[in-house]
C-alpha cells in the first residue's frame, strides 16, 4: 500500500523500475501460461507440433485422466498430512528452540547454536543414504513418520526464531515477570504472539518446501499408497511422456501446483512481507 | 492502599568479577519519594533491578515492609516498575496491558475494570484503552506504563529513567504530573535518573551514587547546600561548583581562605574541624558576583547568556579559572577586567580526599 504509492508517486525513474519489474514478471509468468495452455490440448496434436497450442481444439481430458489414476486423491491426502505435519512440527520445535537460545542461559549454548547453524550448510543429499539406512533399521519406511521426521530438523527455522526472539526487548519479559506471569505464560502469552510474522514466514516456506519435496519421499515411500503427490505424479509418467503425453504432463504439473497456489492466495500478504523482510534485513 | 518501607542492608552485586554495588545500606521510608542520582554506569539501574527482583543479590538483605524479599521472584515482591522504554506488551490493547498483571493474580474482572477505569481517569488515558501501544505517542505510552503500575496498587513504585525518552517540554509536564501523582497516592517511590533537575524537583530525598557506592543521602537542599564530597558538589548544580586551591588562616575560629593571588575568602567553616594537608575552597557560581569593590581581580573569557542570568567564565591572576554569575542584563563583555566579590558564608572547604567541610548550621 505504501509501496505502491511510492512507485506511482515518483517520476520517470520509478516508471522505468515499474516497467522492468513488469517485464521480469511476464518472463516468470510465460512458462506457467505455456504449461497451462498445453495442459488443455489433446496429446495427439501436441505430438505433431506444440504450435497447435494457439488454436482449438481444447480439451479437459488431461485433467480427467489425472483422476483415472486411482491413487491421486490418496497422494494428495498424503502430501497434505506430510506438509501439515512438517509445518506444525517445524513451528513448534523452532519456536521452543529459538526461545531457548534467545532467553535461557545454559552451558554450551553458543556452541550448540553454532552446530545448529552448521546444519544449514549440510545438503540433504550428503546424508540421505545414512538416513535411508537408519529408517530401514527402524523398519519405518512407508510410514508418515518416516517421511515427516527428517523434515522437522529445520536449521533455518531455529535460526530465524532465535533471531526473532532475540529482537524482542528483554524489558518485555521483565515487565511480565513483575506482572506475576510464569515463565511458560511469558512464552505463550507475551512472546509467542509477537513472533506471529516470523511464524507465518516460516510456516509458509516450510509448507511449500514439504509439498514440493521429492527426493526423500521418493526414496522412503516405495508403496504407491504412501506416495506423496509429487512422487505419485512422477510414477504415472511413461518413458515417452515428453513426446506422447505432453498435455497430460502439463496438466499434472498444474494439478500438483494447485494447492501451493491456493496457499499463496491466502497468505500472499505474509509471503510478500516475508520475502521483503528477508531482503531488507 | 499498602505503602511500605524498603530497607537495603549491605547489599552487593557483581557481574562476573566486576563489583557494581558494594555493601550498600539504605533505608527508604514508607511513602517517601526517593531519587537515585548518579552518572551513567554507576549502578543505579542495577540497584533498582535488585529491589525489583530482576537482578540477583550477591550479598546482604533487602526488606520491603519489614519482610525479607531478596530471594522472592519479582512478582511476589509487590512492587511495580516503570521501564525506560515503557516495555508495554505490543500485541495487547492498553486495557489488556493494564489488566495482564491483575488477571495473573486472579483479580475478578469487575474489580479489574474498576481499577483500570480509575487509573485511566487519573492519567487521562480513558479514550486510549482500546488502542494498541503502537498507536500511541511516546507520552501516551509513558502514561500507560505508569497506569500499569498504578492499577496494581503496589507497595512501592520503581521508575528507571522514565522521562528520558520524552522531549523537553513533555518531560517537564510529566515531571509535574509525577509529583502530583505522588502527592495523591503517597506511595513509596524510587526514581532513577541521571538528571539532577529531575532528582531535585521530585525527590524528598536524593541518593547520590558514584561507582558502586553511595556518596550522600539527603534532601535536595542538603545535597545542594552541604554536599558531602567533592563528587556530589561537582555533580549537582549547574554550572559545577568552582574549586580553587587555598591556604587557610584562623580568623576567630573560622577558616579564612587565601587564594593563589593573595586575595581572601572569609568562609564560615570552623578551623578546628579541618585536617592538615592541601585544601581547596568550593564556591558556587551564584556566590561569586561582579562588584567594583570586589576583592578578587580577573579577566572575562567567555560570556554565557541564559536570559534570566549570565555565566561568566573568568581567568584569575594565578591562571586558575572559575565561573561567576551575573544578572541577565549583564553588560560584561569577553576580555573585560572585572573584580569579583565572593560570598564566604556559602563557601565550603574540601580536603585532598574530596571530603567536604561546611559552615556550622
Ligand atoms: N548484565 C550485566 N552484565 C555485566 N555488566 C553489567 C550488566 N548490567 C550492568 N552492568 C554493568 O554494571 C554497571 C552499572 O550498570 P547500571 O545499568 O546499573 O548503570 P546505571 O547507573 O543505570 O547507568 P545509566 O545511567 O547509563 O543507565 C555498568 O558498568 C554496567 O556496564
Ligand atoms: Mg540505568
Amino acid at each position: 500500500m505504501a509501496a505502491s504509492e511510492h512507485i506511482v508517486g515518483r517520476g520517470i525513474g520509478n516508471k522505468l523500475i515499474l516497467f522492468s519489474v513488469i517485464l521480469v514478471a511476464i518472463m516468470w509468468m510465460l512458462p506457467i501460461a505455456w504449461t497451462l495452455l498445453l495442459s488443455f490440448k489433446p496429446n495427439s496434436e501436441l505430438m505433431i507440433s506444440t504450435a497447435s497450442a494457439f488454436h482449438p481444439p481444447y480439451t479437459i481430458k488431461n485433467y480427467t485422466d489425472i483422476f483415472q489414476s486411482s491413487g491421486v486423491f490418496r497422494w494428495l491426502w498424503n502430501s497434505a498430512v506430510v506438509s501439515i505435519g512438517v509445518t506444525v512440527g517445524i513451528l513448534v520445535l523452532s519456536s521452543l528452540a529459538g526461545y531457548g537460545f534467545a532467553r535461557a542461559e545454559f552451558k554450551g549454548r553458543d556452541i550448540i547454536f553454532v552446530l545448529v547453524l552448521l546444519g544449514l550448510a549440510v545438503p540433504e543429499q550428503a546424508v540421505i543414504i545414512a538416513r535411508h539406512q537408519m529408517f530401514s533399521d527402524l523398519k519405518m519406511h512407508n510410514t508418515y513418520p518416516a517421511i515427516i521426521l527428517p523434515g522437522l530438523s529445520s536449521a533455518f527455522g531455529v535460526f530465524l526464531m532465535t533471531q526473532y526472539f532475540k529482537a524482542i526487548p528483554k524489558d518485555i519479559d521483565e515487565a511480565a515477570m513483575l506482572d506475576n506471569a510464569s515463565r511458560f505464560k511469558i512464552f505463550w502469552k507475551v512472546l509467542l504472539p509477537l513472533t506471529i510474522p516470523a511464524q507465518a514466514t516460516l510456516g509458509i516456506f516450510s509448507f511449500l518446501g514439504a509439498w514440493n519435496d521429492y527426493l526423500w519421499p521418493l526414496i522412503s515411500a516405495t508403496k504407491p499408497e504412501m506416495f506423496t503427490i509429487t512422487v505419485g505424479m512422477a510414477s504415472t509418467q511413461t518413458n515417452f511422456a515428453q513426446s506422447e503425453g505432453l498435455g497430460f504432463l502439463m496438466a499434472q504439473a498444474i494439478f500438483a501446483g494447485l494447492p501451493v497456489f491456493i496457499v499463496y492466495l491466502f497468505f500472499q500478504k505474509y509471503i510478500v512481507r516475508a520475502v521483503a523482510g528477508a531482503a531488507i534485513n | 492502599m499498602q505503602v511500605s518501607s524498603i530497607e537495603l542492608d549491605s547489599v552487593s552485586k557483581r557481574f562476573g568479577s566486576v563489583e557494581v554495588i558494594s555493601e550498600l545500606s539504605l533505608t527508604i521510608h514508607s511513602g517517601e519519594f526517593i531519587a537515585f542520582l548518579g552518572p551513567s554506569g554507576c549502578g543505579k539501574s542495577t540497584l533498582l533491578r535488585m529491589i525489583a527482583g530482576l537482578e540477583s543479590v550477591d550479598g546482604g538483605e533487602i526488606r520491603i515492609g519489614g519482610e525479607r524479599v531478596d530471594r522472592l521472584p519479582p512478582g511476589a515482591r509487590g512492587v511495580a516498575m516503570v521501564f525506560q522504554h515503557y516495555a508495554l506488551y505490543p500485541h495487547m490493547t492498553v486495557f489488556d496491558n493494564l489488566a495482564f498483571g491483575l488477571r495473573n493474580i486472579g483479580t475478578a474482572e469487575d474489580e479489574i475494570a474498576r481499577r483500570i477505569e480509575e487509573a485511566a481517569r487519573i492519567l487521562e488515558i480513558s479514550h486510549l484503552l482500546k488502542r494498541k501501544p503502537g498507536q500511541l505517542s511516546g507520552g501516551q505510552r509513558q502514561r500507560v506504563a505508569i497506569g500499569r503500575a498504578l492499577v496494581k496498587d503496589p507497595k512501592a513504585y520503581l521508575f528507571d529513567e522514565p522521562l528520558s525518552n520524552l522531549d523537553a517540554a513533555l518531560r517537564v509536564r510529566t515531571r509535574v504530573e509525577l509529583a502530583r501523582l505522588h502527592q495523591q497516592t503517597r506511595a513509596t517511590t524510587i526514581f532513577v535518573t541521571h538528571d539532577q533537575v529531575e532528582a531535585m524537583t521530585l525527590a524528598s530525598r536524593i541518593v547520590v551514587m558514584n561507582a558502586r557506592k553511595v556518596e550522600q543521602v539527603g534532601t535536595p537542599m542538603e545535597i545542594y547546600g552541604r554536599p558531602a564530597t567533592e563528587f556530589v558538589a561537582r555533580f549537582v548544580g549547574s554550572p559545577a561548583m568552582n574549586f580553587l586551591p587555598v591556604q587557610v588562616n584562623d580568623r576567630g575560629g573560622l577558616a579564612s581562605a587565601v587564594l593563589g593571588d593573595g586575595s581572601i575568602i572569609d568562609t564560615h567553616v570552623p578551623v578546628a574541624a579541618l585536617p592538615g594537608g592541601d585544601l581547596r575552597v568550593g564556591v558556587r557560581a551564584e556566590a561569586i558576583r561582579v562588584r567594583p569593590d570586589g576583592a578578587l581581580p580577573g579577566k572575562v573569557e567567555v560570556v554565557e547568556r541564559l536570559g534570566d542570568r549570565t555565566h561568566l567564565h573568568i581567568r584569575l591572576m594565578d591562571g586558575s579559572t572559575l565561573v561567576a554569575e551575573d544578572t541577565g542584563i549583564s553588560q560584561v563583555q569577553p576580555g573585560d577586567a572585572v573584580r569579583l566579590a565572593v560570598e564566604g558564608a556559602t563557601a565550603h572547604l574540601f580536603d585532598a580526599g574530596g571530603l567536604a567541610y561546611h559552615a556550622r548550621q
